[in-house]
């Protein structure tokens, strides 16, 4: 008797002893699955590659918990704070409410941290109670929205009138071991139930994203809860695990779960409001060569801010002067200052210019983010006072365009392009490679122009145009020259078009090929000396707006031309440009001049380098933007000279397209 | 599809010391749960591949697949024999209907019972199929789980050592049935 008493006895233990661990397994499934940063999700892959797959060897690196129930996961240690709960919760029911959480909008990123899920512990001794809570209020908001999206019941309902530490004659070992058995299959259910309802993607979105979310799951255990309410209930789904019978009652699982949480969990896929970060990765400080996407960047007006902001100086002109990219090649833009306004913001990627150009000018090796940017959209059509009022944003806003345009930039052709009605995707250097008469005018009038640092970066775009306009003596002053050489430049980054080996480095005197033969050997040195400074002042310190232009407006005249339209562009630059420089006057009625000559002769130097790069069409689109602006421009101008401007400039354009 | 409902099955009687592995469905939002056992989920995946060859050599064709698990009985060797026995003590059936889709576009065979409207453009064709199919992947996958509840008094007794029970899975094959089982695992 005294035996079989103490086998019962141990039985009984035994019993309990299961129901306890039952428990705790139970309640580590629930945890380790909606507990946010606790998973063990490929726990077992990443112990398969420390040890065999075979059982037997995998069991000597398996904690000895692990083998309860032979499913070895993870700690969690939301569960192992409630062991005690759990040694406690034999004879009363264990209640795991997983709750979503919803934060306000003004929820501080910073303040967050994972503690927030591991509760305080309020302890009640008395009912062996045990509930613990986020604390959100630490968060700062004082609002937030809490939803029952799950309840799970773990209970060992005992039969009445029995004891099971009395022990019950059927208690036996092979009562246990089914009773074992049993059990390992229920938690293989709970384990894999767990993650077919909906709350589990929440889970792991919430686990596997990265992004700053408004929802947030907590689990809640607890053994005495508050009923739902009826129509909670009512929104939610029941489903019954098959209970176990043991020798003293039996042990249920259930869960309450709400089917529809999609609606609830697509508020979770919206990310935070788009804060302004200033060490973002790809700003200047962070990456200064970072490639931008040539894509349209129409939707990211709000992302990019944060980025444009960085540099508000050129930002801000983009947006405040619309006419700037249309003073690209063709002289006759009129109204494609809007449209060209419009790719511009929308091409505008969150890039930092400074530093990019800054990097452009260093490399010295692609002249075709001098261009402006006839991969504009709309054509740059400049009405007819723009091109003399050009804001340095105009400019700022070329410059961004320059970056995406593969620009060629052969500065004599370009300037020889009256051809204003070639394609806007023609690159903007040449354009600014006033050849035409007065445009040495307009170059020194564009210093004018507010173009600032944008004039800079044109510098480190046009290396002959550099050379020209140090050689010319004329001031970069001119926006409206370093505006036209931005708006052709084509959406891609600056970056892409520095990296560009094809084209030397504009300060380089040795290269002649892209320069007249005829052209101003006299101007190299001028040209470089001018360029040299302007280089090495240039990602240092912005140079006046005034001088910017100046020296791009230098640099576009005399950037060499395409090598497509090699001959008549050049002659015809070289024929253009010492009366440009002979007339080198500051004289702002000229800037129309000088940009449309510019415009024609840089958007027949693109036209070749952007035929890869952008489509006839919107090479067309940007020829007539540039046509209408020429014609305006024409009005005022002199007549004679930019008619013949433009007759060159449309035969380039012409053969370009 | 197949790999989830196969493994659920599989992991349900891998009642050995398991550390369970979970994969998400690409096509679903779904995660099953694997047995962690390199072994077994390379049988599986060999099955699986067996399968799909079939089904696409017979398009349209409805096919089961069977899943035993067996107790291996050692019987008396007789004169001619000396074999073991096999004692299924629990076979489960999918009923599969795999449907290719006629489009030339879209090459994926799909396991789905659902007739859908042909006025549906491709796209919501073919999102509307997956969310059929997600459906009723769950639902299969919760049914194993119900029916694995249910019953339990059959299950042999776990042995110490071994991982899961052995288990067959036949499949429809060209001539004649394929059948690949595994003994004991461990």
């Amino acid at each position: 008797m005294a035996s079989s008493h103490g086998n019962t006895h141990t039985e009984a233990a035994k019993l309990e002893q299961i129901i306890t661990e039952f428990f705790y397994k139970s309640l580590l499934i629930i945890l380790e699955s909606r507990s946010p940063y606790v998973s063990s999700r490929n726990y077992s892959g990443e112990q398969l590659l420390s040890s065999p797959s075979s059982s037997s060897s995998s069991s000597s690196s398996v904690r000895p918990r692990d083998k309860w129930f032979n499913l070895a996961l993870r700690e969690c240690p939301s569960a192992l704070e409630n062991i005690d709960l759990c040694r406690q919760s034999s004879f009363e029911p264990l209640v795991v409410d997983v709750i979503l959480e919803q934060k306000p909008l003004d929820w501080e990123p910073a303040t967050f941290s994972p503690k927030r899920d591991l509760v305080r512990n309020l302890l009640s001794k008395d009912k062996n109670s045990f509930f613990w809570n986020s604390d959100q209020e630490e968060s700062g908001s004082e609002t937030k929205s809490e939803k029952i999206i799950e309840r799970w019941f773990v209970q060992h309902e005992s039969r009445k009138g029995r004891d099971c530490n009395s022990g019950s004659r059927r208690s036996s070992s092979n009562t246990l071991c089914a009773l074992y058995k049993k059990l390992i299959l229920l938690l293989r259910s709970l384990y894999v139930t767990v993650r077919l309802l909906p709350a589990y993607k929440i889970f792991r979105d919430l686990n596997s994203s990265g992004q700053i979310r408004t929802l947030k799951l907590v689990p809640r255990v607890s053994s005495l809860v508050d009923s739902l309410t009826r129509k909670e209930e009512a929104e939610m789904q029941r489903f019954w695990f098959t209970p176990v019978e043991t020798s003293c009652g039996r042990l249920c699982l259930s869960v309450l779960y709400r089917s529809s949480i999609s609606d609830i969990s697509s508020e979770s896929s919206t990310p935070m409001s788009p804060q302004f970060i200033p060490d973002y990765v790809g700003s200047p400080l962070a990456d200064p060569l970072r490639r931008f996407p040539s894509l349209p960047v129409s939707h990211s007006s709000p992302s990019s801010l944060p980025f444009s902001r960085r540099h508000s100086w050129s930002y801000d002109q983009y947006k405040a002067s619309p006419p700037l990219v249309s003073f690209s090649p063709s002289p006759t833009h009129s109204e494609s200052h809007a449209l060209v306004t419009n790719p511009i913001s929308r091409r505008l990627p969150p890039m930092p210019l400074p530093p990019e150009v800054a990097i452009a000018h260093k490399k010295n090796t692609n002249f075709d983010e001098y261009c402006p940017s006839p991969n504009f959209s709309g054509s740059p059509s400049p009405s007819p006072s723009p091109p003399i009022h050009i804001p340095g944003s105009h400019l700022s806003k070329a410059l961004l365009r320059c970056e995406s345009a593969p620009v060629n930039i052969p500065a004599p052709r370009l300037a020889n392009s009256p051809a204003l009605s070639s394609k806007q995707n023609v690159p903007p250097s040449p354009p600014l490679k006033i050849t035409k008469a007065g445009t040495s005018q307009t170059v020194s009038n564009m210093g004018a122009v507010q173009a600032g640092a944008t004039i800079e970066k044109l510098f480190s775009f046009g290396k002959e145009d550099c050379r020209k306009y140090s050689g010319s003596g004329v001031k970069v002053s001119s926006n409206s020259s370093q505006q036209i050489s931005f708006s052709r430049s084509s959406s891609r980054s600056l970056q892409d078009e520095f990296d560009d080996s094809e084209f030397p480095c504009p300060f380089d005197v040795e290269d002649d090929d892209v320069t007249d033969p005829g052209s101003r050997p006299e101007s190299y040195d001028r040209r470089g000396h001018l360029c040299d400074p302007h280089e090495a002042g240039f990602f240092m310190t912005r140079k006046s707006q005034d001088a910017a232009v100046g020296a791009l407006v230098r640099m576009l005249k005399k950037a060499p031309p395409l090598r497509q339209d090699s001959s008549s562009s050049m002659n015809f630059s070289e024929a253009s440009r010492p009366e440009t420089w002979s007339n080198s006057v500051q004289d702002q009625n000229k800037i129309s001049e000088a940009v449309t000559v510019e415009h024609a002769a840089s958007s027949s130097i693109a036209s070749s380098k952007f035929i890869a790069s952008k489509t006839t069409a919107d090479a067309l689109e940007e020829l007539r933007g540039y046509k209408e602006i020429k014609n305006l421009l024409l009005s005022e101008g002199s007549k004679s000279f930019t008619s013949a401007n433009y007759a060159s400039g449309a035969g380039y354009s012409s053969k370009g397209i | 599809m197949m790999a989830g409902i196969l493994h659920t099955i599989v992991f349900h009687r891998a009642l050995g010391l398991v550390r369970p592995k979970d994969v998400d469905l690409e096509l679903f939002e779904i995660t099953y749960v694997q047995c962690g056992d390199v072994e077994l989920e390379k049988k599986i995946d060999e099955k699986i591949e067996q399968f799909v060859s079939w089904v696409e050599k017979h398009p349209n064709k409805k096919s089961q697949i069977c899943v035993s698990f067996y107790e291996v009985k050692s019987k008396q060797p007789s004169w001619f024999t000396n074999k073991t026995e096999r004692l299924y003590w629990e076979q489960w059936y999918l009923n599969l209907n795999v449907t290719q889709q006629p489009k030339p576009h879209s090459g994926k065979s799909h396991h789905s019972k659902v007739v859908l409207d042909p006025g549906e453009s491709a796209s919501e064709y073919r999102s509307s199929r997956r969310a059929a199919l997600e459906a009723s992947l769950r639902e299969v996958l919760f049914q194993i789980i119900k029916f694995v509840n249910e019953k339990k008094d059959h299950v042999p007794p776990i042995s110490e050592g071994v991982l899961y029970f052995p288990y067959e899975i036949t499949i429809p094959s060209f001539p004649r049935t394929l059948c690949f089982s595994s003994s004991f695992g461990a």
